[in-house]
């Protein structure tokens, strides 16, 4: 058998622009149009078997092809960063199928597709971000009936969110949820903001970029248009809260970033970085130092032996 | 060689190119659209050259280019409907034209039309919102002097729009259709060079 090895740079040819072929194409864009036309509604879509699992972004990486022209600029991230598997594996399949140039900086990219997380830079009018989601419907754990819950959103019976949260409060003393954290979108659909932690949440209110959801094996996409209403659910005596941490990343010393905990060893050592890896390396490119940065000199910090 | 409708033979020679590239050039008119229905309101040029066939212009026959296929049904205005006309959607998209306005997913009129089919688009229903008809309005020009003055999702503070022509029953159906929400139609103008959209979220001000 004649084996062939391709330089992920010479494209694939043999595949349509973007892998997805043209009919698909315009299936999924026709959802898409009418998602940003109804925001937070989930419109059902005609998923395709994606070259990798469900689970690793077939809903986001479908929304992508849709979307996705030759002269943008790809980003994608994985819980913020950009390294990981999931993330290098999606990036080098668009640089592939589509010859697109991609980038890890929030900045210069045009589309952002991401896994759970949104970054912490503030987007632009001129970007799409690109969510992968696994499950679409908030309401699906406490009704398992696709029938049930079309009728729940159809009759904007959100009754059921409402006593989950209580519950929350009842038996917590406050809303223990702290990711997939249900919103309301523009006063009328009850929305899953996928598994970004409830820190995101406010990000995506008025936010300038259009956020587009893309559900694989659930086949269902859904968006929010730019500057577009989006409020968490919460109640008068318990208002929605973020995350706060009481450390400060250890790379670049970021207060105001979400942070991912690091543990180090087993005597109990520990150290807090950003998840949103461009954002932290802009901040270390700037000259910010958090306490287990390699330049700072050892012992400086309250936990020198993490700076190791 | 071609699929030839049974009671409108073309001639081959007499039909109009497509699109140049059917990768870039849907996805380039396709962007806009997106832009557009997101951002209701905001004038978007034309992205890409096409050739129109006499009865469409050359923004509605991109739109339908880039949108339409063999799962979309088309329903074109008496005045829109001519035979090049549909001999070029059934050629290039493959997709079933109508001559009931109930079945369109895509109804293409111009803007000097008897407007009273919009009454008749599908609108979807409360479980399924999304089967409803996109109403493409062929217009001669779209401009941001204040007319209209627009609000809603996709739209920051206000957006302005003004559609040569748009008569006033225009604005009465389009009142009643916000009303339906999360029902309702969407709506795309498209002149020669440019399109706007008004999504069914769309609050407009009648200046």
């Amino acid at each position: 058998m004649e084996q062939t090895v391709k330089n992920p740079a010479d494209g694939a040819p043999d595949y349509n622009f973007a892998y997805l072929d043209e009919q698909t194409k315009r299936m999924i864009r026709r959802a898409l149009l009418k998602a940003v036309a109804i925001p937070g509604y989930q419109v059902p879509f005609a998923g395709r078997e994606m070259p990798m699992p469900y689970g690793w972004g077939t809903g986001g990486v479908q929304v992508t092809a849709a979307v996705i022209g030759p002269n943008d600029t790809l980003k994608v991230i994985d819980q913020g960063a950009d390294d990981t598997t999931n993330a290098v594996s999606i990036r080098q399949f668009f640089a592939k199928t589509a010859q697109v140039a991609t980038t890890e900086k929030t900045a210069e990219a045009s589309i952002i597709q991401t896994r759970h997380r949104i970054p912490e830079k503030e987007l632009r009018e001129d970007q799409v971000l690109v969510y992968q989601v696994p499950i679409p419907e908030p309401l699906r754990f406490l009704e398992p009936r696709e029938t049930e819950t079309r009728k729940m959103h159809a009759l904007e019976e959100y009754g059921l969110m409402h006593v989950k949260l209580y519950e929350d409060i009842s038996r917590h003393g406050h809303i223990a949820t702290t990711y997939a954290y249900p919103v309301m979108v523009d006063d009328r659909y009850v929305m899953d903001p996928s598994p970004t932690p409830k820190f995101d949440n406010p990000k995506m209110n008025n936010m300038a970029a259009l956020q587009l959801f893309g559900a694989g094996r659930e086949k269902r996409i859904y968006a929010l248009p730019p500057y577009t209403k989006v409020k968490s659910l919460d109640f008068e005596d318990h208002p929605f809260e973020v995350q706060t941490w009481e450390d400060e990343c250890g790379m670049c010393g970021a207060r105001d970033s979400y942070l991912d905990e690091v543990i180090l060893d087993d005597q109990g050592n520990r150290m807090f970085v950003c998840s949103d890896t461009d954002y932290c390396a802009e901040r270390q490119e700037a000259g910010h130092r958090g306490p287990q940065h390699h330049d700072q000199p050892l012992g400086t910090a309250d936990r020198g032996k993490a700076a190791e | 060689m071609t699929p030839q409708p049974q009671s409108a033979p073309a001639q081959t020679s007499e039909m109009l190119p497509g699109f140049d590239h059917a990768a870039f050039d849907s996805n380039a008119v396709f962007r806009a659209l997106l832009d557009a229905m997101s951002r209701p309101g905001r004038i978007y040029d034309l992205p890409v050259s096409v050739s129109a066939p006499d009865g469409l212009n050359k923004a509605a026959t991109a739109t339908l280019l880039a949108m339409a296929d063999m799962d979309t049904t088309i329903w074109l205005s008496p005045s829109c409907a001519t035979k090049a006309a549909g001999n070029h959607l059934k050629f290039h998209c493959g997709c079933p034209i109508s001559t009931d306005v109930k079945q369109a997913d895509f109804a293409i009129a111009r803007i000097s039309d008897d407007l009273s089919f919009v009454t008749d688009l599908a609108v979807g229903n409360a479980e399924y919102p999304d089967q409803s008809a996109t109403l493409i309005l062929m217009v001669d020009e779209i401009s941001d002097r204040p007319s209209m003055t627009l609000k809603g999702p996709g739209i920051k503070d206000t957006h302005s729009l003004s559609i040569k022509g748009l008569p006033a029953s225009f604005h009465a159906w389009r009142a009643e259709n916000h009303h339906l929400f999360p029902c309702g139609v969407d709506v795309i103008f498209a002149s020669e060079t440019q399109i706007a959209a008004l999504s069914r979220t769309t609050r407009i001000e009648v200046n």
